[in-house]
């Protein structure tokens, strides 16, 4: 795994996120901008009201992909730090289960990086949520994870 | 079976443990964790030599498990794996549902 050298913040909690503190996070004088994704709580899906979410996760493995994806961003866009927490056990109507925030010299990097955060987190990091209404409760749709098709075969001979 | 023998031979040998049995910790999240009842399991057997094998091996135990095979990925030591993948002794494999963080 790479390593970070870049002050970032990667995390899973069970408290209220603090959003605040985690855009002064990553907020530096040689900045010019910070792209935040606060992804929270909606209250209906698919038509039906929605009572809370509980959310978990394979903790260890989550944390490793959050790591994974923060290296990614370093690697892709000119940016400064980025700050990415996740919320899990039980979240009310309106709560933020997941805050990214990334700062950068410039919006356009920021913009892309924060992007594409949320969107492979949303892909590949193993978390799960279920959905609790009025008459019952279901495991979120979600989407599987890439992963290889197959072990390699042939081996070069050492 | 006595495991003492698991972790001295074998470990660093390049042909997979074929006919031994292996010890790997099992780990169910999700839909898979309510209908298998499990978080967590320990398991030591000579047939599961892949991870498709040590799926199949909890499909036969819960067999509501098997329908949930094409709408599963999993991982080997916290990376995910492909299906033909072998293991070895103190493995963690993972079963993981379609994620649905965010």
């Amino acid at each position: 795994m790479a390593t970070l050298s870049h002050d970032d913040i990667y995390k899973l909690v069970r408290e209220p996120i603090d959003m605040a503190a985690l855009a002064r996070h990553v907020r530096a004088p040689e900045d010019g901008a910070i792209v935040a994704f606060d992804g929270f709580v909606r209250n209906q899906s698919h038509d039906r009201p929605t009572l809370y979410l509980d959310y978990e996760a394979y903790e260890t493995m989550a944390l490793a992909k959050m790591r994974e994806i923060g290296a990614q961003l370093h690697e892709k866009y000119h940016i400064h730090r980025v700050a990415m927490v996740h919320r899990l056990g039980r979240l009310e109507i309106g709560e933020t289960s997941v805050f990214i925030a990334v700062s950068a010299p410039h919006r356009a990097a920021a913009f892309d990086a924060c992007r594409f955060a949320i969107d492979t987190l949303k892909r590949t990091v193993p978390i799960w949520k279920k959905e609790y209404f009025e008459d019952g409760a279901v495991w979120a749709d979600g989407e599987l994870p890439p992963a290889p098709a197959a072990t390699p075969r042939a081996k070069p001979a050492s | 079976m006595p495991l003492a023998h698991l972790h001295s031979a074998g470990y660093n040998s390049r042909v997979p443990p074929v006919s031994q049995a292996i010890r790997v910790t099992v780990l169910f999240f999700g839909r898979l964790k309510e209908l298998t009842g499990h978080v967590e399991d320990s398991i030591e057997s000579a047939e599961a030599t892949t991870i498709e094998q040590l799926f199949a091996l909890y499909a036969a135990r819960y067999p509501e498990l098997a329908k949930y095979r094409s709408s599963v990925v999993a991982s080997r030591n916290q990376e995910f794996a492909a299906w033909d993948t072998p293991l070895h002794s103190g493995d963690e494999v993972a079963f993981l549902p379609p994620v649905s963080g965010g």
